[in-house]
């Protein structure tokens, strides 16, 4: 049994990028996330490890392209305008096939929104917000324990793939504290990274290392023309989408009103849940845990007849359009957004008991 | 006898005239009416025994297509 | 009696030149002339085993490609980001970069004064062409003032502001230990640009600090004038506006970033 702490969901992303061996970590100050750099600043230094903050999340970000370069398992952590910044980086680690983690701490969008919660990056971070049309994995945690086991999952499945993970926390989850297990989670041991600059005489086969965010663009033995390149990150994605979907269901097989929510919104769902299994309303859950992948499959198979869909999203309806795609004609799809919040102010939520109020609407 | 030597390689040349230019006893002249396999105008090196082999046109070549050689009378072995 | 040959100049064996490979550069482009003097200082300091060279975006991104020695290409004008990772996380003794003016001094200038002003132990190599050459011939940080570029029609003005002189620039910043700005327009620039390069090097290996030169080089298409002519417009116009020199050489800078001994 490992350590057990009571923690922000800030610091339990410190925690959990300790346990996975993460060696450098680059960031930049911007709110909601702070804890997470400073966690950072405090842990890794004394222990040798690289931590420097940046001049903005574009340096960020090619900090950690230079990292990942070398072969190191690095991130950062940033929230929704430091996001926008870190697109073309994220593009060019795709290109690159560089693993690492980015840790997305959301908040009020667009622009500089709010420093308050909200999930309106879903579509950025699910649909790859820079240039090219690349994926990458997106794991979203609903507890603290789960943004520390997220993290080191997300740092198998970048090495797994050799491409960036991100794990998509919000306000709530971050500055919520809650009982941790800290626990260094193992998965099956991955190929040593022969592709990594070290400096040529470091290289086993004395061979130089040239990492590059334009494979294709420059022939190589691995990618002698670009559609080779394109076609190895075509089955890269469609091995991930295979192997690497990730949701909950919950109280599902009986359900007439099957709830459809992530992260901190699947808290609220729950409560919501449980006060209609109260009044006798038969209410399921299904929590996506990969946005991408997105478990459209596993949704399609609930939509049996009679069955109703409820998105409950804190935005306008981002995960709404691929639950839409997903159920197609087959089952009516209703939507709880964030103008449902219980105040206007930006420190507005969505209450279990507003859930409650539409359950009733559709049901 | 010269004391050095040049080897211009034609298919790396791109007929820049540097080599030429910065020749101080004007050993290159360029152009030379002759073309590399690629097109370009090759240089001459035209007055190879006044070549004292100190380097300046390979220093100036961009596209190092010029190995600049000194010629050293070996003792024959006794 | 035999004659003994004896090789004195010519290209470094850490250029990857397959059989007919051309040096993938304009005619009379003076890149390649730079890339050479980097690779002679790195191989006489035995280090081409070690190094890692940090290239951006634009005409010099084609020359460490071809080098024999580990690499990594970044976004442009990401390199001082991307290096100053490479650097704190392997502790490589030398880590560089390879930029072009606009690489290193507009988009990259965010980078590159905030490397300056952590005092990184990194060198950067800037080869200005006051141009933007691989997008076919833009004005860039170094176009100088009357020079017309494909967006300076009429040559660069009061609307374009000045040309930018970054060596200058990043001496008052006290993580720096070395800038200087060389050229290799003849023979004798060139040994001095040589020594500028070894000197920065050596600052990095030092942990001096923070090491920047910048280098000017001819670019005859872009500026519509032969490669001989090229020289010419450097003496006379170029070296007018960009004083050549060490504009700071410091032993160490106050609290350097401690570098492991080698």
């Amino acid at each position: 049994m490992g350590e057990t702490l009571f923690v922000q969901g800030n610091e339990a992303v410190g925690h959990g990028a300790m346990a996975a061996g993460c060696e450098a970590f680059f960031g930049y100050p911007i709110t909601p996330q702070n804890e997470i750099t400073e966690w950072f600043a405090r842990e890794f230094p004394p222990q040798g490890k690289v931590f420097v903050q940046s001049q903005s999340e574009i340096a960020s970000i090619n900090m950690v392209f230079g990292a990942a370069a070398t072969g190191v398992r690095c991130m950062t952590s940033t929230s929704s305008p430091g996001w926008s910044l870190m697109q073309e980086g994220m593009s060019m680690l795709s290109n690159a096939e560089l693993p690492c983690v980015v840790v997305l701490v959301q908040r009020g969008g667009p622009g500089a929104g709010t420093t308050r919660h909200s999930q309106m990056d879903y579509n950025s971070a699910t649909r790859g917000g820079g240039g090219g049309g690349y994926h990458d994995i997106v794991l979203a945690p609903a507890s603290v324990q789960e943004q520390h086991d997220h993290v080191q999952l997300a740092f198998h499945l970048a090495d797994k793939y050799r491409n960036p993970v991100i794990v998509l926390s919000d306000a709530i989850l971050g500055q919520m504290a809650e009982p941790l297990e800290v626990k260094a989670l193992n998965y099956n041991s991955l190929p040593a990274k022969e592709w990594a600059v070290r400096g040529r005489d470091h290289q086993s086969d004395g061979q130089r290392r040239l990492i590059l965010p334009a494979q294709g663009f420059m022939p190589s033995k691995a990618y002698p023309n670009y559609l080779t390149f394109v076609n190895n990150l075509d089955q890269k994605f469609k091995e991930m989408r295979r192997t690497e979907v990730r949701f909950e269901l919950q109280d599902v097989e009986d359900a007439r009103v099957i709830l459809v929510a992530f992260g901190s919104l699947a808290r609220v769902c729950q409560g919501a849940m449980e006060m209609a299994r109260g009044e006798g309303k038969k209410v399921g859950l299904v929590r996506p845990i990969s946005l991408w992948p997105f478990p459209a499959q596993a949704i399609r198979k609930l939509a049996r007849d009679g069955v109703k869909f409820l998105v409950v999203e804190d935005n306008l309806g981002q995960m709404l359009e691929d639950v839409e795609s997903a159920i197609g004609e087959s089952a009516p799809v209703h939507f709880l957004g964030m103008l449902a919040r219980h105040e206007a102010r930006e420190m507005g939520m969505i209450f279990p008991d507003r859930v409650l109020e539409e359950i009733n609407k559709v049901y | 006898m010269p004391r050095g030597e040049i080897v211009i390689f034609d298919q790396h040349c791109k007929g820049c005239g540097y080599c030429a230019k910065f020749c101080a006893r004007d050993c290159i002249t360029h152009p030379s009416g002759r073309y590399s396999p690629q097109g370009y105008i090759l240089p001459d090196f035209s007055a190879p025994d006044k070549c004292n082999a100190c380097g300046i046109c390979a220093w100036m070549c961009p596209d190092h297509a010029i190995d600049v050689y000194k010629l050293v009378e070996a003792e024959v072995a006794a | 009696m035999a004659v003994k040959k004896e090789k004195v100049a010519g290209g470094s064996d850490l250029w990857i030149r397959p059989e007919f490979a051309v040096i993938p550069s304009c005619p009379g482009c003076q890149e390649p002339v730079v890339g050479q003097l980097i690779l002679e200082v790195v191989e006489e300091m035995g280090l081409d085993g070690e190094a890692i060279v940090v290239p951006g975006v634009g005409c010099t991104t084609f020359l460490p490609v071809i080098w024999n020695m580990d690499a990594v290409l970044t976004a442009h004008g990401r390199p001082c980001d991307v290096a100053t990772a490479v650097k704190r996380v392997t502790k490589a003794p030398l880590v560089f970069t390879v930029q072009g003016d606009g690489d290193c001094f507009a988009i990259g200038a965010g980078p590159t004064v905030s490397a300056a002003l952590r005092g990184e132990n990194i060198t950067v190599i800037t080869m200005s062409n006051t141009n933007y050459g691989t997008t076919g011939g833009q004005m860039s940080p170094t176009t100088v003032t009357g020079q017309r570029t494909t967006t300076t029609p009429e040559g660069r003005g009061e609307m374009q502001g000045h040309p930018a002189h970054v060596p200058e620039l990043l001496g008052g910043i006290k993580g720096v230990a070395y800038t200087a700005r060389g050229a290799v327009n003849t023979p004798a620039n060139l040994q001095k640009a040589k020594r500028y390069i070894k000197e920065a090097f050596q600052k990095q290996l030092d942990g001096a600090g923070f090491s920047l030169v910048e280098i000017i080089v001819a670019c005859p298409p872009n500026w519509h004038y032969t490669p001989i002519d090229c020289l010419k417009f450097i003496d006379e116009t170029l070296l007018a506006e960009f004083p050549l020199g060490e504009f700071k050489n410091v032993d160490r800078v106050e609290q350097p970033i401690p570098v492991p001994a080698q």
